[in-house]
């Protein structure tokens, strides 16, 4: 099947080429032995390499194509809900970019930190309303990504103390204190910068 | 150290006495410090209980959870682990499978959905689903767990503070007096009620529900009539 002439629109879905003639490039995946297209934009041929081989067929999408976490990605979460077993977040900003839909993960007892698993008092770690920096561990469940702040640098970036609202200071792995009443809270603190090592970014 | 105003009505913001300048000052429910004072956050009474503590005693129908109160809840969720509980609360508390006397992981309790359940309230906070447990903290059930049959009477908090402090209120000594009936009150406003006949529950209910605002004298001439209605 000869695909259409360069530069033409094409539609998410529709079939490019057979895997026989082409391979497959951005915006194409197979199926069944045919290429097919799978985002919205226009059609590019790119020629065989040194080589030899297959032409590669490209789609190029004009709109940035969205943004997905994936595992192994470092997330900036918002807590939504904290439960016995399990704090409920959102997910805002993948890296350094912030994503214009809000993803659900889940950050599970066992997740928090790496020592001590079983002995998790999530109320201790986590607040509703808390800023957290969280490595994505895999794509999880049909409801949320599963998340994790099991390494120094993961956990509490930012919280607001919960009498007066203002932003807290760190003081420690385990504790951020209010600057106006001195008020200690827990989280599970992320360090940041300096420390014991600094965090590889 | 100025004598507290014990007793004393305030609304809320009301600064109720100054921070003394030396020995402790332990304050419970509904009063906090606030610029060198001590100032309320609701409306109602200033009490100090025997140890001391000074609190406010305000009436309201919404349910705070707070850490040793006992509470009536009726199970809406099984999960593999726990009970959710609803208890009038802003979240819904988790009751573990195996906080009830002589449960194992081979000898569940064996409650479903919609059952009552009396049990206290092992911890709470502000943003999380409070923890119940049916037995006391040595194991025993105390009368806790299941609670089978009867009927659920919703009244205000401080009525069931009433219900529950002591001396016992005039309205429970007046009918236990005259019927047969058990009675299990929860802190969250809730009242679970049985007895031999629907008669004698449905005339308990009104009877406690009427109580609020009576003295103890309007309340045993209430009670003497509805015990001589009933014949």
């Amino acid at each position: 099947m000869a695909a259409p002439a360069a530069g033409t629109p094409v539609c998410a879905g529709d079939r490019l080429g057979e895997t026989s003639e082409y391979e497959a490039g951005e915006g194409v995946y197979v199926r069944d032995g045919f290429l097919i297209a799978s985002v919205v934009g226009r059609q590019r041929v790119e020629a065989a390499g040194d080589k030899g081989g297959k032409p590669t067929l490209h789609v190029t999408s004009t709109d940035r194509l969205p943004v997905v976490p994936k595992p192994g990605d470092i997330v900036t979460v918002k807590i939504s809900r904290v439960g016995q077993t399990a704090a409920q977040a959102l997910v805002m900003c993948v890296g350094r970019q912030a994503l214009s839909t809000e993803f659900k993960g889940v950050i599970r007892q066992q997740d928090v930190r790496a020592t001590e698993i079983d002995r998790v008092v999530m109320y201790d770690c986590f607040r509703p309303g808390d800023i957290v920096r969280a490595e994505v561990v895999s794509l999880g469940d049909a409801r949320s990504y599963y998340l994790s702040t099991a390494r120094n640098e993961l956990g509490v970036v930012y919280a607001r103390s919960a009498t007066t609202g203002l932003p807290m200071v760190h003081t420690g792995w385990t504790s951020m204190q209010c600057p106006d009443t001195q008020a200690e809270e827990k989280r599970k603190v992320a360090a940041l910068g300096g420390g014991k090592e600094a965090p590889a970014q | 150290m100025s004598a507290a105003p014990v007793g004393k009505v305030v609304g809320p913001g009301d600064k109720v006495l100054d921070i003394p300048a030396q020995g402790t000052l332990r304050l419970s429910a509904g009063l906090t410090t606030h610029e060198g004072g001590v100032v309320s956050t609701k409306g109602g009474v200033l009490r100090s209980t025997r140890n001391g503590q000074y609190f406010l005693e305000g009436r309201q129908k919404r349910y705070i959870p707070a850490e040793a109160d006992v509470v009536v809840g009726t199970v809406v969720d099984k999960h593999s682990e726990n009970f959710m509980v609803d208890i009038g609360g802003p979240f819904n508390a988790v009751l573990p499978q195996l906080s009830f006397e002589g449960a194992t992981r081979r000898n569940r309790p064996n409650i479903s959905s919609g059952d009552l359940v009396y049990g206290r309230v092992v911890s709470a906070h502000r943003d999380t689903d409070p923890v119940l447990s049916c037995t006391d903290s040595a194991g025993r059930a105390a009368g806790f767990g299941h609670l089978k049959g009867g009927m659920v009477l919703q009244v205000s908090t401080s009525l069931a503070r009433q219900l529950l402090g002591s001396p016992t209120a005039p309205v429970l000594e007046a009918l236990g007096g005259g019927l047969q009936f058990e009675m299990a009150v929860g802190l969250n406003g809730r009242v679970w009620l049985s007895a031999p006949t629907a008669a004698t529950a449905v005339l308990v209910a009104n009877a406690i529900a009427e109580s609020e605002f009576k003295t103890p004298t309007q309340v045993r001439t209430m009670v003497a009539r509805y015990l001589s209605a009933v014949g």
